[in-house]
């Protein structure tokens, strides 16, 4: 059976396990402790190690949902969890200061996944700011990284329909990607371009 | 809202106060910290050349996922968690109704077994000191 393992990554309170919880097909593996800082995001719990999902997209394939913690004090779990991915769908809250240079501040942080498989940006949120224009993430990020190529959709992570769109966008890159080392006989990753 | 426990002297007093004891109770004692389920270093003691922050940080991500294995195998509440390295072993235990972990590590002088009371007993006596006002 295939399989795809995607890394599921964004801030505190940007809705991973939302996400996660809304796509998955098995009960999810949460690691959820009280949170003591309301202040990033107000909520009552926080991720401290991982989340985990199944689903199957058809008889032959499945696809394994991580979800990493989103505050830097966890980032070693993102090196730990990065190592099996294939690709990261990224998840930025509109409602949070700055999510334009966070978004970036994230691709950033996972580029090498950018070059191994791909990368994906739900914005979620968005329906609690006047304007979170897709157009503004899409312009901030080829102007940083002008080679790069980032789908940015708009989402809602308790969405299992949204969220699954933005998880099959991301797929069918990771394939393409494969596919075309495949032809050209190179390993996925390797002699990729690198952002500047 | 209320303080985090982290930020609260009520806490970090307190904690300082059962620290202390603990290295009393186990003399191999190389490096203890109590955090917030989520992380955040409340106080730790001796072990100069440990980073609290990312000690504090493995260590609530150590804790949920054994409490998460715990879980999904239907065993009940996890008690504690051991991690034994060659050169030494690192024990967790939960505050009894408190957001709050105590990890602690100790040489390989002592035995897991003395290292595994003396934590019990610093996080039962911690329980204690929180409960006066
Ligand atoms: N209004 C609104 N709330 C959302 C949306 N997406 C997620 N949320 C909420 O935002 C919070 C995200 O928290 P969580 O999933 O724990 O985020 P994580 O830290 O990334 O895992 C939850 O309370 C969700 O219900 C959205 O598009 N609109
Ligand atoms: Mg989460």
């Amino acid at each position: 059976m295939a399989e795809h393992v995607i890394l599921f990554a964004g801030p505190m309170g940007a809705g991973k396990t939302s996400a996660i919880r809304a796509l998955s097909e098995i009960d999810v593996v949460s690691t959820e402790a009280a949170n003591s800082d309301r202040t990033v995001a107000d909520k009552p719990t926080t991720t401290v190690a991982l989340d985990y999902g199944e689903i199957g997209i058809n008889e032959a394939e499945k696809v394994r949902l991580y979800g990493v913690p989103g505050q830097r004090r966890f980032d070693f779990m993102w090196t730990i969890l990065a190592e099996r991915a294939e690709g990261v769908l990224l998840l930025v809250n509109a409602d949070a200061d700055n999510p334009v240079e966070t978004a970036i501040e994230y691709v950033k942080e996972f580029f090498a996944l950018y070059e191994r498989g791909g990368i994906v940006i739900g914005l979620t949120r968005a329906d609690l700011v006047p304007r979170a224009l897709i157009e503004e993430y899409a312009n901030a990020l080829a102007d940083e990284m002008p080679d790069v190529m980032i789908p940015v959709l708009t989402v809602d992570a308790r969405s299992q329909e949204e969220m699954m769109t933005l998880l099959m966008t991301l797929i069918a890159n990771i394939e393409l990607k494969q596919a075309v080392a495949d032809s050209i006989g190179v390993g996925v990753g390797s002699g990729g371009r690198r952002a500047r | 809202m209320t303080l985090a426990p982290h930020l609260d002297s009520k806490y970090i007093v307190r904690g300082e106060l059962a620290l202390g004891g603990l290295r009393d109770l186990a003399p191999s004692l190389r490096y203890a910290s109590l955090l917030t389920e989520d992380g955040f270093s409340v106080v730790s003691v001796a072990g100069k050349e440990f980073d609290s922050d990312r000690f504090a940080s493995m260590a609530s991500s150590t804790q949920a996922l054994a409490d998460a294995v715990a879980r999904e195998l239907q065993l009940g509440d996890n008690e504690f968690v051991i991690v034994a390295a060659a050169h030494g072993h690192v024990v967790q235990v939960r505050v009894d109704d408190h957001p709050l972990v105590l990890a602690a590590l100790f040489t390989d002088k002592e035995t897991i077994g003395i290292s595994l009371t003396a934590a019990r007993r610093t996080a039962r006596r911690l329980n204690t000191l929180l409960m006066a006002n």
